[in-house]
C-alpha cells in the first residue's frame, strides 16, 4: 500500500481519509471551513484512488490552496491591510513556510482557472478524467469476466456467443461470452500507464540532452543532434515491428524504455532550440547582469517559460506511444495479457467479429474508448498553454 | 561553422559574382552527402540489429535448422545461404559483402517462401503502397493547403470556425482507428461495399494493362486505405496551413501587395499561397515516413497488397530476410524524399541554400 496505485482500495480511502485531516484542520483553524472540506474530499479521492504516494501530494496542494485564502500576506504593502507604516517586514521561519505555501496554492488556483477557461482543453480534461476514473473506480462496479460463458448463448441454435448491447449487457457480448463492458473498464489500465511510463520517460530524456546540446554546444550537441537526426529519421513503426519481433519483452516498462528510445527526439530538438533561443532573451541576460545566480534563472526565469512547451510535447508523447503501443498489439507482436483494448482489437479480428455485424461491438467498443482517449490528449494540450504560461495566467 | 569557414575561404579567393552559384552547389552537397550518410548510418544499423542482438535472427535460424536435424556445420551453412553471407568470415568482411550485395540490389532470399528472392518480392508490392500512399498524400496535402488558405484569409468566420473544429478532431485520431471504422460501419453495418470484393490490390481475373476496367478496378481497390489516409493527414495539413498562412499575411509584403492595388486572388495565390506553403514542404517528406508507418496497419485491415502488409506478414511469420529488405527499402524511401524535400526547399527559398545550420 505503500506506494502508486492504479486501483482504487479500502486500504487507499483510509490513507485518504487520514491525508484530508490536516487541509481540513487548517480550514477550520483559520476559519475557511469551505476550502477545508473540499481539500478533505480532494485527499479522501486521490488516496482511495492512487493510494499512500496518490495522497500524499495532494495534502501538500490541498492544503496550499486553504492557506492561500486564509493568509494575508503582511509584508506586502499592496494586500496587507495594514498602513505602510505599519507593515512589518521581519517574518519568522513559520511565517516565511506559511508565505510560501499561500503561495503555491495562489499559483494551484490560477491553474485552476487556466484550465477551466479554454473550452475544448477543459473538454479534453474531461475525457482523460473519464477514463482515468473508469479505470481507477470501475473495478468497484463492474466484475471482470476471464473465462469463457458458455451459458450465455441467446437460443439453442445460434452458432456464436456474440451479442448486442441490450440491458443486461450494455456494449454486448464477446466471442466467449463475456461482457465488453467489463474488458472495456479493466483493458484501458495497463495501456495508459504504459503509455505514461513511455512519454515520462522520453520527455526527461528529451530534456536533459535538449538543454545539454543547447548549454554546451559544440562536440556534444553535434552528436546529440545527428543521432536524433538519424533516429528521426527511420520511421519509427516499421523498425518498432522489427525490434518487436528480434526482442522478448518481458514486462511492459521495458516496452515503455522501448517506445521512450524512440520518440525522445522530436522533443529534444524542440527544447534545443527553445534553450537557445530564451539564452538571448533580454530578460534572462538582465538575470545574468543583475547576478542573480544560476538557481534562480534556470528555475525563475528559464524553466516558467518551457513548461508549457514541456507539457505539451509530454502529451505528444503519451499519445504517440499509445499508438504505437495498440499498432504492436493489433499486429499480435506484443504478449500482452488479458484485458487489453488492443487485445480486444486483435481478438475481434481473429475471430471474425471484423465481418459479423452482431459482433461489432467487439471491436467498436474498444476503437471508440482509444480514439476519444487520443481525442482528449489532443484537445488538452490546447489548455496546457493557459495552465502553465505564467503570462497568460489571470491574477486572482 | 564549417560553412561560413568555407564561405570566408571562398570570398577571399574568388569574385563575389560566382560566390552565390558556388553556395547552391555547397548546399545541394551537403545534403545530398548528408542524405547518403544517413542511408549508409541506417543499412549499417540493420545489419548490426538482424546479426548482433542477442537472439537475432540468424542465430534464431540456426537453432531451429539444428533443431529439425541438421548438424550445426550445416545448420550455419544453411542459414548463411538464407541471409547471403558466410559464417566462417570475420563480422567486418561480412558487413562488406552485405554492403556490396546491398549496392548491387541483392537483399537475400525470403526465408518462409523458398527460393524467392527478396527484391523479386518488393518489386511486387511496392507499386501498390507507391500508389496508395502517393495518391493519398497528393490529395489531402492539395486539400489541406487550399482549406487552410481559405479559413485563414476569412478567419473568424462560420467556415473557419467548423473546418477548424473539424481539422483538429480529425487529426486527433489515429489512422487505424479510420480502417476499422470504416469496416465496421460503412461496410458490415451499411453495406455501402462489399468488404470481400475490396480487398487485394485489384480483381482477380482483369488482365493487367491499360484497360479502362483495369485502371478503375486499381482505384476502386485502392480507395479504401486512401480514404484512411485522407483522413488521418488532411487534418494536420489544413491547421499548419491556416497557421502559417496567418503569419503570412501579417507581413509587410502583404500589405505593399494590396496597396498597389493588386486583385485578391494574385495577393491570395502569388504572395500569400506560395510563401505559406514553404514550410510544408519539409514536412510533406516527414508525412510521407508517418504515412508509411501507418500503413503497416492500414494495408493489413484491408487486405491491400502493399509493403506494409507484406512487413506486418514477415514479422509475424520471422522472415527476417524479408522483414530487413522491406524495412531498408522504407527507411531509404523515407530518407530519399527527405533529401528531396530538401533540394526542392534550396530551390523555392533560396533564404534555406544560403543559410547554414
Amino acid at each position: 500500500m505503500i506506494g502508486f496505485e492504479t486501483v482504487a482500495s479500502p486500504v487507499g480511502l483510509i490513507i485518504g481519509i487520514v491525508c484530508g485531516l490536516i487541509p481540513l484542520g487548517v480550514g477550520l483553524r483559520y476559519g475557511h471551513v469551505k476550502a477545508g472540506v473540499w481539500g478533505f474530499i480532494a485527499c479522501a479521492v486521490s488516496g482511495f484512488a492512487c493510494g499512500f504516494l496518490g495522497g500524499l501530494p495532494m495534502i501538500l496542494m490541498a492544503t496550499a490552496v486553504v492557506f492561500s485564502y486564509a493568509y494575508v500576506n503582511k509584508q506586502d504593502p499592496f494586500t496587507s491591510r495594514q498602513s505602510l507604516e505599519e507593515v512589518n517586514f521581519e517574518e519568522t521561519t513559520a511565517e516565511y513556510v506559511i508565505r510560501q505555501f499561500a503561495a503555491f496554492g495562489r499559483t494551484l488556483r490560477a491553474m485552476g482557472i487556466g484550465l477551466v477557461r479554454n473550452k475544448g482543453g477543459f473538454i479534453g480534461f474531461l475525457g482523460i478524467m473519464f477514463f482515468a476514473i473508469m479505470s481507477i473506480f470501475g473495478p468497484l462496479v463492474v466484475e471482470y469476466e476471464g473465462s469463457p460463458r458458455m451459458d450465455r448463448r441467446e437460443s439453442p441454435q445460434s452458432m456464436t456467443l456474440f451479442q448486442l448491447p441490450s440491458n443486461e449487457f450494455p456494449l454486448g457480448l464477446d466471442w466467449q461470452g463475456r461482457s465488453i463492458l467489463s474488458h472495456i473498464v479493466y483493458g484501458g489500465q495497463t495501456l495508459i500507464v504504459t503509455s505514461v511510463q513511455a512519454g515520462l520517460m522520453a520527455t526527461l530524456v528529451a530534456v536533459l540532452f535538449g538543454s545539454l546540446a543547447a548549454l554546451l554546444g559544440g562536440f556534444v550537441d553535434q552528436i546529440l543532434s545527428a543521432f536524433s537526426n538519424f533516429i528521426l529519421t527511420i520511421p519509427q513503426f516499421p523498425l518498432l515491428l522489427v525490434l518487436a519481433s528480434i526482442l522478448t519483452f518481458t514486462s511492459n516498462f521495458m516496452l515503455a524504455v522501448l517506445l521512450a528510445a524512440l520518440s525522445w527526439p522530436t522533443l529534444m530538438r524542440a527544447v534545443r532550440a527553445q534553450v537557445l533561443s530564451l539564452r538571448e532573451r533580454d530578460y534572462v541576460e538582465a538575470a545574468i547582469t543583475l547576478d542573480l545566480g544560476l538557481y534562480h534563472i534556470i528555475v525563475r526565469e528559464v524553466f516558467p517559460n518551457m513548461v508549457s512547451y514541456i507539457a505539451i510535447n509530454f502529451i505528444f508523447a503519451i499519445r504517440a506511444a499509445m499508438y504505437a503501443l495498440v499498432g504492436l498489439v493489433i499486429l499480435g507482436m506484443v504478449p500482452l495479457r488479458e484485458p487489453d483494448w488492443g487485445i480486444m482489437i486483435w481478438n475481434a479480428q481473429s475471430r471474425g467479429a471484423f465481418y459479423n455485424p452482431n459482433a461489432m461491438m467487439m471491436a467498436f467498443a474498444p476503437i471508440v474508448a482509444i480514439a476519444l482517449f487520443q481525442l482528449s490528449l489532443i484537445l488538452f494540450t490546447r489548455s496546457l498553454e493557459e495552465i502553465f504560461n505564467p503570462r497568460l495566467r489571470r491574477g486572482l | 561553422m564549417d560553412a561560413i569557414a568555407a564561405g570566408d575561404a571562398i570570398s577571399d579567393e574568388k569574385p563575389v559574382s560566382k560566390n552565390t552559384k558556388n553556395f547552391t552547389k555547397s548546399y545541394t552537397f551537403r545534403v545530398i552527402l548528408q542524405g547518403i550518410i544517413t542511408i549508409w548510418a541506417a543499412t549499417t544499423f540493420t545489419f548490426f540489429l538482424v546479426r548482433l542482438l542477442p537472439g537475432n535472427p540468424v542465430s534464431i535460424r540456426i537453432d531451429q535448422l539444428m533443431q529439425q536435424g541438421y548438424t550445426i556445420e550445416e545448420a550455419r551453412n544453411q542459414a548463411a545461404t538464407l541471409f547471403d553471407f558466410n559464417p566462417d568470415e570475420p563480422m567486418l568482411q561480412q558487413y562488406s559483402t552485405y554492403m556490396v550485395n546491398l549496392v548491387q540490389g541483392n537483399l537475400g532470399t525470403s526465408i518462409t517462401s523458398a527460393g524467392t528472392p527478396v527484391r523479386d518480392q518488393i518489386l511486387r508490392f511496392l507499386p501498390w503502397t507507391l500508389i496508395s500512399v502517393g495518391s493519398a498524400l497528393l490529395i489531402s496535402f492539395s486539400v489541406g493547403i487550399l482549406l487552410g488558405i481559405m479559413i485563414a484569409y476569412w478567419r473568424g468566420g462560420v467556415l473557419d470556425n467548423v473546418i477548424t473544429a473539424l481539422a483538429s478532431i480529425l487529426s486527433g485520431i489515429p489512422d487505424y482507428v479510420y480502417a476499422i471504422l470504416i469496416i465496421l460501419i460503412a461496410g458490415v453495418q451499411l453495406q455501402w461495399f462489399n468488404v470481400g470484393e475490396m480487398r487485394g490490390g485489384v480483381t482477380q481475373g482483369i488482365p493487367a494493362g491499360f484497360t479502362v476496367e483495369y485502371i478503375s478496378s486499381v482505384i476502386k481497390h485502392a480507395l479504401l486505405p486512401v480514404i484512411t489516409y485522407l483522413l488521418a493527414t488532411v487534418g494536420v495539413w489544413i491547421l499548419s496551413m491556416k497557421s502559417s498562412t496567418i503569419s503570412v499575411l501579417g507581413e509587410d509584403y502583404i500589405n505593399v501587395a494590396k496597396a498597389r492595388g493588386l486583385s485578391e486572388g494574385r495577393i491570395l495565390t502569388a504572395y500569400v499561397g506560395r510563401n505559406a506553403m514553404l514550410p510544408l514542404v519539409t514536412r510533406l517528406a516527414i508525412s510521407i515516413g508517418f504515412v508509411l508507418s501507418g500503413s503497416v496497419i492500414v494495408e493489413r485491415f484491408f487486405e491491400y497488397p502493399g509493403l506494409g502488409l507484406q512487413l506486418a506478414r514477415a514479422v509475424g511469420a520471422r522472415d527476417y530476410t524479408t522483414m530487413q529488405g522491406i524495412f531498408l527499402v522504407i527507411t531509404i524511401g523515407v530518407i530519399v524524399s527527405n533529401i528531396l524535400a530538401d533540394l526542392v526547399m534550396g530551390w523555392l527559398d533560396p533564404r534555406v541554400s544560403l543559410e547554414d545550420n
